[in-house]
């Protein structure tokens, strides 16, 4: 199978990134949604998942995120959204998403808005 | 003779189609009951009802199947806001069509067409998407779909799926009608662009390109496809669509004999049934003579029909299970083809006459162009393709990598774009025009 999502999870300066690269939709978004859970329970509510490898995301995978949200607003977390590319950026601002995921430029944008907001 | 594999899924040259080959296409917004999620989802997200106005499912045509499609699409990434659809309907048709058809117009009968518009403009609709073919509006050349635009007060976008090089005068006029009252024609290739501009001399600013869309497939080998199927030791070519004269299937028949010389596994599978419309005219006249030819070439062992209106989902486990699909059309004016597009979408070495869709979008090494009613080019291109497997992966991947674009998924985001774009402007004009009535009333 091609154009399968590929899952790195790391951090960056304390808070966890879910690093996705491939493509984020009906077939794959089960795998991040697993990957969140994991995350989210482990005691990290907030959360960067970065985009900026992946080439598509559909409905299933946005509505993954909003699930994933779900869970992390649950224990006072959020999910940041780091993503450059056009395709993707443009389905959260047509549909309105970009309100609920803060979109970034980079994993350390994020990083550092999200320390700035908790402290 | 049938292998004994592949005898427990046939029948009379029919296959039957396994069912694990399902496709994916969910839809997981509102996990659970959580109310302080979905208000600030509703409080977020953005609004636009949109009205479809075409043929509709259970319709059996080609429009009717493509309307559900961007309907579907667009509603994933819009879950607070309500859609329907106008479905164009023959007199004589009685259609048990889903809830979210809210009005229907019997094609021929010219006041439905404005009584449309009344409901259209007294809803809460937002932006009409009308999808236009001369043939699903009744009148002259369709001429009865104006009555309906003209008197709509809401945005309306047109998606074009023909595009004619050379129209009649009355189909010209339509046309032209109907580019000076609706705000956006969407055409599919950059070629009906070009059409539009240099034909009809319309503005390429209300022109825009939406690609035909496709189903969400990852590949898979066909191999595996194939096994499902019982036939993992045959090598498969298809067509598929609605069946009529214009597919040109009778050349890709002959051009068997020249491709069994080469690869004597090879099975060619005919998918569809006979377009409803030709039937009712000329019943199975066409499909008797692909018959015909069949026996007269004795190749009664490397033809298939399955002679029904297929779903996407056996669509999508058949062209998973071709090795070179075919587009033999006869009509070099075809502007777009929605089996081609899925076959892209599926990532298929593809083997098509040069119609102006298949021109456009099977170049840079998508596809093999043939001449038209060329058996030989036909046999020589696939037999190309069969004899060198690297070729014909890399082909694939090309497809694959084209088609992806065009997963429905993304296609709906350009459409809601579109939609979007349209209610912005029209309430920006909107802003415009009450303007300087204040700035009267202020100055006086």
């Amino acid at each position: 199978m091609e154009m399968d999502l590929r899952i790195l999870v790391k951090e960056n300066g304390g808070v966890p990134v879910i690093e996705l690269g491939g493509e984020l939709d009906a077939y794959t978004c089960s795998r991040l949604r697993d990957t969140m859970i994991e995350v989210i329970e482990n005691g990290n509510p907030t959360v960067i998942v970065s985009m900026l490898k992946v080439e598509y995301i559909d409905s299933s995978g946005l509505g993954t995120l909003v699930g994933g949200l779900k869970r992390a607003s649950e224990s006072n977390g959020r999910i940041a959204v780091v993503c450059t590319s056009p395709q993707i950026r443009k389905v959260f601002e047509i549909t309105g998403l970009v309100r609920v995921f803060p979109l970034y430029e980079s994993e350390q944008e994020a990083t550092n808005d999200l320390k700035t907001k908790v402290a | 003779m049938l292998r004994k594999n592949e005898q427990n899924k046939t029948t009379k040259g029919q296959v039957e189609v396994p069912e694990e080959y399902v496709l994916r296409d969910e839809l997981t917004w509102l996990p659970g009951e959580d109310n302080v999620l979905i208000r600030l989802l509703k409080e977020s997200m953005n609004k636009v009802e949109v009205a479809y106005i075409a043929t509709y499912p259970p319709t059996e045509c080609g429009i009717a199947t493509f309307t559900r499609d961007v309907v579907t699409s667009v509603a994933k990434y819009t879950p607070f806001s309500s859609h329907m659809v106008v479905a164009v309907k023959r007199e004589q048709e009685i259609e048990p069509y889903e809830r979210i058809v809210h009005y229907q117009i019997p094609r021929d009968d010219l006041p439905s067409y404005a009584a449309a518009a009344k409901f259209l403009n007294q809803s809460s609709v937002d932006v009409v998407s009308l999808q236009h073919e001369f043939g699903i509006f009744g009148g002259p050349d369709g001429a009865y779909v104006l009555d309906l635009v003209e008197k709509l007060e809401k945005p309306v976008a047109v998606t074009l799926h023909t595009v004619l090089h050379d129209p009649s005068p009355g189909q010209r006029d339509v046309m032209m009608k109907l580019a000076e009252l609706v705000d956006m024609f969407v055409v599919m290739v950059r070629t009906g662009r070009r059409i539009l501009m240099d034909n009809y001399g319309i503005d390429p600013r209300k022109i825009t390109i939406i690609q035909h869309g496709v189903p969400n497939v990852h590949r898979v080998s066909s191999m595996s496809v194939k096994r499902a199927l019982g036939m993992a030791d045959r090598q498969i070519l298809s067509t598929f669509g609605l069946i009529n004269r214009g597919k040109g299937i009778e050349f890709a028949i002959e051009a068997l004999p020249g491709i069994i010389e080469k690869h004597p596994n090879v099975v060619y599978l005919v998918l569809g049934e006979t377009h409803p419309g030709v039937r009712s005219f000329e019943g199975e006249t066409y499909r008797n003579s692909l018959l015909e030819t069949i026996d007269r070439l004795n190749l009664h062992d490397y033809v298939r029909f399955n002679n029904r209106f297929l779903s996407i989902d056996e669509l999508v486990r058949y062209l998973c299970a071709t090795d070179v699909y075919i587009t033999p059309y006869l009509n070099r004016d075809q502007i777009v083809s929605g089996t081609l597009a899925y076959a892209l979408g599926c990532g298929k070495a593809i083997v098509s006459t040069p119609y102006l869709y298949a021109e456009e979008v099977l170049s840079d090494g998508r596809g093999a162009l043939v001449d038209f009613r060329s058996p030989d080019a036909i046999a020589n291109a696939v037999n190309a393709l069969l004899g060198n497997p690297a070729e014909k992966e890399a082909m694939e991947s090309l497809a694959y990598k084209y088609g992806r674009r065009t997963a429905w998924f993304n296609i709906g985001v350009d459409y809601l774009d579109l939609f979007h774009r349209l209610l912005m402007r029209r309430k920006r004009r909107a802003q415009v025009e009450a303007a300087p009535t204040e700035q009267v009333g202020t100055s006086s």
